[in-house]
């Protein structure tokens, strides 16, 4: 059996705009350096062709308004599909571990989409996470966000999912996008401490993010033993990124990728598309490969400075604090239940950078004894595409109870009856389906 | 007057063409272990036989002889698996893939680096006395260096570096191959020079024979994506030139019977089973070079497969059932061979008609236990030997599906392969492939007289080249590594100068080699915008044409029977 099945979809025919960082150039010198080096004939690795996902696979995970078809492009079915490839590759047994090198990319994405955010339409890991539990049954899932940026969409679609374990490592919210991303977002009552942030200072390099994978990210995983690890695999913690300010070598990306045993990874951000792609992807790939990859080094690391001492005061921080509130987590998440009864709620203010839509969301996780319960999202955004609009959204998960289903479809018909919605939208997610009422 | 000669596995087959029409054929057998011989008798059989069937004047015959093209795997074979040259291997590797057990030999790493935009990112000189302890007794030289298709500079440093060393020939991979695979133009370069010594010889001999004979022509070879290379320019590319493969047979279909909707055509012959895909009357090229001695190259080939099943196929029985090939057992038995075959196999079943029926019958009852039939034994065997063939197809099939996409346009208007029809050619084909049709539930098709359709495809072959352009328009130059041009750009560079660049290089190369100039074809273009702090810096073009194969007519068919 190979050891690495990859999938590479440089998408190059899409593009945000023609000057954007996620432009079709973004991939071009990564697939150079890849056919260059001979990857793709190694017996190691297996090549498939990305297949398109279906709109019942992105309504698994989003709620579109005023649906999900009319936002995305064609590439968006392509990247997300490629996941979903990468996926059956290793369910079946064909292959190890899968890479899919695709995009345009997903972390950004939350669960009801009005426009486009930090480059994203739709969340390809979380819809790829879905689909692993809808087609195979795979229950415990950690995602892994090697990104520089936090993976706030990701972190939004898992906030009540005490199966899924998200940690993301990132550059300091208070210095780069998306400015979230901080510890206490640890998840809501019924999950939390799934939730797990890790806020880096900028100049942090190799040794700051190995420190922080050996002295808390392993620990974490071995104890949560998750059936299939997903590492959402940004690479602008490089260097040499234009848009964040992080010191992480190719090395320092294909060793961690080594240490993480990823199940599946998936592209995320990177965008020095010259100077670090064609490496750090090499790298990557050559790791999950199980092949040398010592030999992968930028030629020019004259832009590489070594990271200051503070940048592992602030690892040894994380270490302690968030390895306390993982230890406690089953304490904390009883405290945090009874304190809010059967009902928690929170407020977000969302904004879309690429389109400048303002959205705001009022949401609502209802608690059951029987059952997971489900979620009312009350959402209105100002210039979007389709100009000033606002949706009541009931999500039912796949066990949510019959009572609770009732109780929640009666919400939704008072909703559509008070005539204040633009939508009133209901996903089901044991039908894969969002329907408008 | 056309000259064809192909040495098969089995016979060599020489055709002689005239106006679009075969004029005379030979067959003889291949001798694998000096194939001039089988070349040469066929040869004399081809001319033999037009004199005894028109009566005509040999010396007016030869003279009229206008092009001899030979192809052969056999060649390839035997300078293979003879004793080839050792070669000094100089690499610039840089950083990247480990280079261990990527080739042949290991090699010499010499320091230089070109990135993936041609810049240079490191030069140095070799290390002379290493050097000098590596390559003693070595009197080829193979170099190559990551991404030296940008920018030839450092590899023509190290062919000068290595002067002092007094080779009797450098090869350098980004001359032999445009494109990028630094692993496959290594190899490449490798086997250029370890094959170059007695390819040498090889034509040398086939040049005297053929001036002994008062053969006048230019003398060319065929290579595996199916173009006909003169003698001379071959010397340059040795591999290329060597490694014909089954090309010889799908030039033939495409002469006699070419489809005009997607099929896959087998050449059946006594040892090999060849198997190729056709689109819009063309068979498909793939898109990956050849495998040679196990070894990845750039020798660009079709989208073939051969497998070890033919008419004089060995036939075991396996606790698992029957297994045919790739062992030979020569000739049938119908026809007074000693062993066993699956043309016997075929004769029984009743699928085709040759040979003395009782004998075949004989031979199938060899295999016969308890109260089974002849018949019943001889279709298990057929059938054992079509599972097989389908399962080849199967695996071509999942090979195509995987060519990389790039874009959306590609997944959602790139079909995959269909195959609508099946064609046979060669002496096993007729029965076989019926069986394989009705198995696939797909038509089949045997054209008439492709019994020499190998030879009629090299008599027929169109010379081919093909070269890459690169232009950068921020760092202001294009290269041609085939052709080994680097040069400045001219201004408001675009598609349209790079093709007329490039195309009248190609034009101009084959004057050189005295090729009929014919429209050279664009194989793919891409064009990229490059963008530095959020302007446009400039562009990036990569251009490859080709004078594409083919061949120089069609032929009518002929019922042949030797």
């Amino acid at each position: 059996m190979p050891n690495l099945g990859l999938v590479f979809f440089p998408a190059f025919d899409w593009m945000l705009s023609p000057t954007h960082p996620e432009r079709q150039e973004r991939l071009l010198y990564t697939r150079d350096q890849l056919m260059e080096e001979g990857i793709f004939d190694l017996p190691q690795i297996r090549e498939y062709r990305p297949r398109m996902a279906s709109i019942s696979d992105l309504e698994r995970v989003h709620i579109g308004v005023p649906c999900i078809s009319e936002l995305i492009t064609p590439a968006h079915l392509v990247s997300a599909g490629g996941c979903l490839t990468a996926a059956d590759a290793v369910m079946k047994g064909e292959v190890k571990r899968a890479f899919a090198l695709v995009r345009p990319p997903g972390h950004h994405a939350m669960r009801v989409v009005q426009g486009i955010r930090g480059f994203c339409t739709i969340n390809i890991e979380a819809i790829m996470v879905e689909y692993l539990r809808a087609k195979y049954g795979v229950k415990k899932i950690a995602i892994v966000d090697t990104d520089v940026h936090h993976g706030d969409g990701s972190q939004d679609i898992f906030y009540h999912d005490p199966d899924t374990l998200y940690i993301s490592f990132h550059q300091d919210g208070r210095t780069l996008y998306p400015g979230t991303g901080f510890p206490n977002e640890a998840g809501s009552p019924a999950a939390l401490g799934m939730n797990i942030n890790l806020p880096l200072l900028p100049g942090t390099g190799d040794e700051g993010i190995h420190r922080l994978f050996d002295g808390l990210i392993r620990p974490i995983l071995d104890e949560f033993q998750p059936e299939i690890i997903v590492n959402s695999a940004g690479q602008d913690n490089h260097f040499s990124d234009p848009l964040a300010s992080m010191s992480v070598t190719a090395q320092g990306y294909a060793s961690l990728a080594d240490k993480l045993k990823a199940d599946i990874a998936v592209l995320e951000g990177g965008y020095s598309v010259e100077a670090a792609l064609p490496y750090v992807n090499t790298g990557i790939i050559l790791a999950m490969a199980g092949l040398d990859y010592s030999q992968v080094v930028e030629p020019d690391q004259s832009a590489l400075r070594p990271q200051g001492f503070e940048c592992n005061q602030r690892v040894d921080q994380l270490i302690n604090q968030v390895g306390q509130l993982w230890n406690n987590r089953e304490k904390l998440r009883t405290q945090a239940l009874n304190k809010c009864g059967n009902r928690w709620q929170r407020d977000k203010s969302i904004y879309y950078d690429e389109e400048g839509i303002r959205e705001t969301q009022r949401e609502t996780a209802y608690y059951c004894n029987n059952c997971r319960g489900y979620l009312i999202i009350e959402t209105s955004a100002t210039n979007t595409r389709f100009g000033n609009q606002s949706a009541y959204v009931v999500i039912l998960h796949k066990d949510t109870c019959s009572f609770c289903r009732k109780e929640a479809l009666e919400q939704a018909a008072r909703a559509k009856k008070s005539g204040r919605w633009d939508y009133v939208l209901i996903q089901d997610k044991a039908k894969s389906a969002v329907d408008n009422l | 007057m056309l000259l064809g000669i192909d040495v098969g596995g089995t016979f060599t087959d020489a055709v002689l063409i005239n106006n679009g029409a075969i004029y005379a054929l030979a067959k003889s057998q291949t001798t694998q272990e000096a194939v001039l011989h089988g070349i040469l008798a066929a040869l004399d059989l081809v001319l033999g036989s037009d004199k005894a069937e028109n009566q005509s004047n040999i010396t007016t015959l030869e003279a009229s002889i206008t092009r001899v093209v030979i192809s052969s795997t056999i060649v390839t074979n035997s300078l293979m698996e003879g004793q080839t040259d050792e070669v000094f291997l100089a690499v610039m590797a840089g950083p990247g893939m480990s280079t261990k057990g990527q080739f042949p030999v290991e090699p010499y790493l010499a320091k230089g680096y070109i990135d993936h935009r041609g810049k240079i990112s490191a030069s140095e000189a070799i290390d002379y006395t290493r050097v000098a302890k590596m390559c003693a007794g070595k009197k080829m030289a193979a170099i190559s260096g990551k991404f030296a298709v940008r920018n030839q500079v450092n590899e023509r440093a190290l062919s000068q570096d290595l002067k002092t060393f007094r080779f009797s020939k450098i090869f350098s991979g980004s001359e032999l191959s445009g494109e990028l695979n630094f692993v496959r133009r290594t190899n490449t370069a490798y086997f250029s020079g370890a094959v170059y010594t007695k390819y040498l010889q090889f034509i040398g001999q086939i040049k005297k024979s053929l001036a002994e004979r008062n053969i006048q022509a230019p003398v060319y070879v065929l290579k595996a994506d199916g173009g006909a290379l003169p003698l001379e320019a071959s010397l340059e590319q040795p591999v290329e030139s060597i490694f014909t493969g089954p090309a010889a047979s799908v030039l033939g279909i495409e002469a006699i019977a070419p489809p005009t909707i997607k099929a896959i055509s087998l050449d059946i012959g006594g040892t090999t089973t060849d198997i190729a895909f056709w689109e819009n009357g063309q068979p498909l090229m793939a898109k990956k070079g050849a495998t040679i001695a196990g070894f990845n190259t750039s020798v660009h080939a079709f989208h073939m497969q051969s497998l070890g099943i033919g008419g004089d196929s060995a036939v075991k029985r396996t606790i698992e059932g029957f297994v045919v090939g790739p062992a030979r057992a020569g000739k049938a038995m119908a026809l007074g061979g000693s062993l066993p075959t699956l043309s016997d196999a075929l004769i029984t079943s009743g699928l085709v008609k040759f040979g003395d029926l009782a004998l075949a019958d004989k031979a199938m009852k060899t295999y016969v236990r308890g109260t089974e039939t002849t018949m019943q034994v001889a279709r298990e065997i057929v059938d054992a030997a079509v599972e097989k063939i389908e399962e080849t197809i199967g695996h071509m099939l999942h090979q195509w599906s995987l060519q990389p996409v790039y874009t959306v346009d590609d997944i959602i208007t790139g079909s995959l392969f269909r195959p609508e029809l099946l064609i046979g050619v060669g002496g096993a084909a007729p029965g076989l492939v019926k069986v394989l049709g009705d198995r696939m539930c797909l038509p089949v098709e045997i054209p008439i007289g492709a019994m020499v359709a190998n030879a009629i495809g090299a008599a027929l072959a169109k010379p081919t080249l093909t070269a890459t352009l690169r232009a950068d328009t921020t760092e202001n130059y294009y290269i041609i590594p085939e052709a080994g041009i680097k040069a400045k750009l001219p201004s408001g560079f675009n598609k349209y100068q790079a093709t007329e660049l490039l195309n009248a290089w190609l034009q101009k190369e084959a004057s050189k080699w005295q090729i009929t100039a014919q429209e050279a074809e664009t194989v793919a273009y891409e064009e990229f915008s490059t963008i530095h702090d959020y302007y446009s810096s400039g562009k990036i073009i990569y251009l490859k044409m080709q004078l594409p194969p083919g061949i120089l007519c069609r032929v009518a068919g002929r019922e042949v029977s030797f």
